[in-house]
């Protein structure tokens, strides 16, 4: 098994308060790794660092063995990151399909010139983008609903389409910010399934998740952090059983 | 362009006709030239909305870019002796690149700073148009800019070929707005978290909208300058710049059609005001400043997303009552937003 994502020592501060504090572990091609811990625990900013969003004050973040630190936030997707987000961020006044469509952008190159003029490539990576985001809303339930605007979906909708979006750009790594947030019972167990499949197509997920039925059902190990440091890990067993993290999350004094 | 057609040819098809027969419907010349002056609004309006409605970035200055274009075009004619034909390439390309200068000095900047940095760029190239008496002729200005000859120089033939202008700056930026660069820009406005997530460079993609909507700005300078005739600084001020913003924001920020229609709409008012003044002693002055100031404060009041998506919306609110009560349940949702 190879390592896919490698961080180690990662750090981030947000003022004088230490967010997450040196924090290791490494995602390998092909599993699902999930992030968890109590809120404020600083699972959100470890993946806004993976993906980007936001620089490391300290640390390492290496994919497929080279380094991330210096690559501006906007190559991730080219390199093979996408991701979705804890607070949707959808383009509302988009259909669902061209909201897809979006997450395609590194896969086509068509300038702004071929495009306002409609030149050949133009149309041709039009008609790519539009048969590709329709196989993944087929994937994820949407079809029927790909000339919506996006702004009229409810949540659990606009939920699947950011997985759509973020799959469309066939990433080797897909990292979820709470994708069961706000979702049912049947929608959660219908997105685990989803979740088994694309890592079954050969793309390694880090998810960070509240929802422990879908967690213990699906991940292959598990990070626990509390307070923005690393807790524990193992697999899902492991972590159950784990005296420091029932504490973490109960609350009860720590022996 | 069939792409374009599919999704707008009923739009398109009365825009042609309404464009072609106007001159012949006008009572006079007059009216000719009230078309021509509309339609070189129309092309800055259009350029403007690309950057404004669908980049969300605010631009200040786009007269000063139009200002560009129209001196660019009339210094290489008439002291240089260049034709015609090379002043209006130049006028495309010399504001280009003062956009992507300015672009990419104020690529980090959004809102207010963005908007005070487009307005100091405003005047100051007003202000260097004016100074630069050797070249620009200063305050006093330019006279006697050589006409545009190309189909002969009649009111008539310049309604044709400003609105043949119109029409492909209208169809380029129908295009771009569905397609992978006019998604881009329409992402940055909505995100730049999820854009930049996306892989969208959203500083280069800001700046590409910048220079296109100083290109077409830039364009319709050169056209009005030969048109014309005579050039001064006075009409490439903030006062300008508010009535461009004042077109795109009437007929809609994120509708292209919306910029066509604002300017129309502006283009008409003004028209009526200037009817108005000559039979009513007190409309004088900038009577047009004060109508078109308390529009704008409406506009953003009552009817903040503009007009053309507020009656697209009302339309389709109509049709789709009209579906559910004859059609069936299941074809609604999917034909509801094909907008």
């Amino acid at each position: 098994m190879t390592t896919l994502l490698e961080v180690q020592a990662l750090s981030r501060d947000f003022g004088g308060v230490r967010a997450v504090n040196k924090v290791d572990f490494s995602v390998n091609e092909g599993e699902i790794l999930a992030l968890i811990g109590p809120n404020g625990a600083g699972k959100s900013t470890v993946l806004n660092m993976v993906s980007g969003v936001i620089p490391p004050s300290e640390g390492e973040i290496r994919f497929s063995k080279q380094p991330l630190t210096k690559v501006p936030g906007y190559s991730y997707a080219g390199l093979g990151i996408t991701r979705t987000f804890q607070n949707l961020q959808t383009f509302d006044d988009m259909t669902v399909q061209e909201n897809v469509m979006v997450g395609m952008h590194t896969k086509m190159s068509a300038s702004l010139f071929s495009c306002g003029m409609n030149l050949g490539r133009a149309r041709k990576e039009e008609r790519l983008m539009e048969e590709r985001a329709q196989e993944w809303l087929e994937q994820v339930g949407l079809s029927q609903l790909r000339m919506s605007l996006a702004g009229s979906l409810p949540y659990g909708k606009l939920r699947l389409m950011e997985i759509a979006r973020a799959m469309v750009a066939e990433p080797r790594l897909l990292l979820l910010d709470e994708p069961a947030a706000g979702l049912n019972h049947t929608e959660t167990a219908d997105m685990s399934s989803m979740f088994q499949k694309i890592r079954g197509d050969g793309t390694a997920i880090l998810l960070v998740e509240h929802d422990m039925d879908m967690i213990m059902s699906i991940a292959d190990r598990i990070v626990v952090l509390d307070q923005g440091e690393k807790i524990a890990e193992g697999t899902p067993r492991e972590i159950q059983e784990n005296p420091r993290v029932i504490a973490a999350y109960l609350g009860t004094e720590e022996a | 362009m069939k792409h374009v057609i599919d999704k707008w040819g009923k739009s398109i098809l009365v825009y042609l006709v309404l464009m072609i027969v106007f001159p012949f419907v006008m009572p006079d010349e007059y009216y000719r030239s009230v078309g021509i002056i509309i339609g070189l609004q129309a092309i800055v309006a259009i350029g403007l909305c690309l950057v404004m409605g669908l980049a969300g970035q605010i631009s200040l200055g786009q007269a000063a870019f139009w200002g560009i274009g129209a001196y660019t075009s009339a210094v290489l004619t008439t002291k240089y002796g260049l034709p015609v034909g090379v002043g209006l390439i130049a006028s495309a390309i010399v504001p280009a690149l003062f956009a992507f200068i300015l672009g990419r000095a104020i690529a980090g900047l959004q809102g207010y700073y963005l908007a005070m940095a487009t307005l100091a760029f405003g005047y100051i190239v007003q202000i260097g148009i004016s100074e630069w008496e050797s070249v620009t002729g200063g305050a006093s200005g330019m006279i006697s800019i050589p006409k545009i000859t190309f189909f002969g120089d009649s009111e008539l033939s310049m309604y044709y070929l400003i609105w043949g202008v119109v029409t492909c700056v209208l169809l380029f930026s129908l295009n771009l707005l569905h397609s992978r660069v006019g998604r881009a820009f329409r992402a940055i406005h909505k995100s730049e978290i999820a854009a930049t997530s996306m892989g969208i460079d959203v500083r280069k993609f800001k700046l590409n909208a910048f220079v296109v909507s100083g290109m077409f700005a830039g364009i319709s300078g050169g056209l009005y300058a030969h048109y014309i005739g005579i050039l001064d600084p006075q009409p490439f001020g903030l006062h300008e710049s508010i009535k461009f913003l004042t077109m795109v924001v009437i007929g809609g920020m994120t509708s292209i059609w919306g910029a066509l229609v604002g300017t129309l709409l502006i283009g008409s008012i003004s028209e009526a005001l200037v009817l108005m003044s000559e039979i009513i002693p007190g409309l004088q002055g900038d009577i047009d400043t004060i109508v078109f100031g308390g529009i704008l404060v409406l506009i953003v009041m009552f009817m903040p997303e503009g007009l053309v998506p507020r009656i697209r919306t009302a339309y389709e609110k109509a049709q789709a009552k009209k579906r559910k009560a004859s059609a069936v349940e299941t074809q609604t949702v999917e034909r509801k937003a094909t907008t």
